[in-house]
């Protein structure tokens, strides 16, 4: 659990979806943010501990900060500038 | 940002084996999803998978179901190749095949696979 309190611009509710749709759900989801703006991602699928770092390393996203909350992970990922 | 990248996924296997049948949707909608160009290219019994009404009975376990991964890459703008001689030899038209698939010869395969930053073959 985190004390956490980075301002989100919205969340993503990712429980129960398998590989790769969480990463896929994300990259939809973080084209209707703004450049700057913060998207909380809520994901079960244990591959997306490894799979989200890694999309937002090649997509120019940053991933802020992640924990675990029971059994879902939770991310938060800021949006990079447009290309 | 990175600069522009281009994934090529073949793919070889039908609806018998749906755990391999589906690990290169899977890592087309991850790339797709990434920002990467997608040519799909379906050979083979792989052929069978872009045949109307087949991607939605296919579910391997622990994956996203095969037909929801299939629209996802089509959505997001990978490009579906299916392979001339293997279509014929199953009887099989333009007609037969989901929307947006296209049928066309080892020469584009060719043109495709050179072009691209890397290929994966299933």
């Amino acid at each position: 659990m985190s004390e956490t309190q980075i301002e989100t611009a919205a969340v993503l509710d990712a429980r129960g979806l398998l590989c790769p749709m969480p990463i896929v759900k994300t990259a939809k989801k973080m084209k209707e943010l703004e450049p700057g703006q913060v998207l909380k991602l809520i994901a079960t699928d244990r591959g997306s501990l490894a799979d989200v770092p890694a999309w937002a390393n090649s997509t120019g996203n940053e991933l802020l900060e992640r924990y675990e909350e029971g059994d879902a992970f939770v991310f938060f990922l800021r949006k990079g500038e447009e290309v | 940002m990175p600069e522009h990248e281009k994934l090529v996924v073949m793919v070889t296997h039908g609806p018998e084996d749906p755990e391999i049948a589906t690990i290169p949707f899977a890592m087309a909608g991850a790339a797709v999803a990434s920002d990467v160009e997608v040519v799909m290219g379906f050979q083979g019994d792989g052929c069978e998978l872009v045949r109307k009404g087949v991607a939605e009975t296919v579910h391997a376990d622990e994956f996203a179901p095969l037909g929801e991964l299939l629209e996802t890459i089509k959505e997001m703008g990978g490009q579906l190749l299916v392979c001339s001689p293997c279509v014929k030899k199953r009887h099989l038209t333009e007609d037969d095949l989901v929307q947006g698939a296209e049928i066309v010869a080892a020469g584009r395969f060719v043109a495709e696979v050179t072009s691209a930053t890397n290929s994966l073959v299933y």
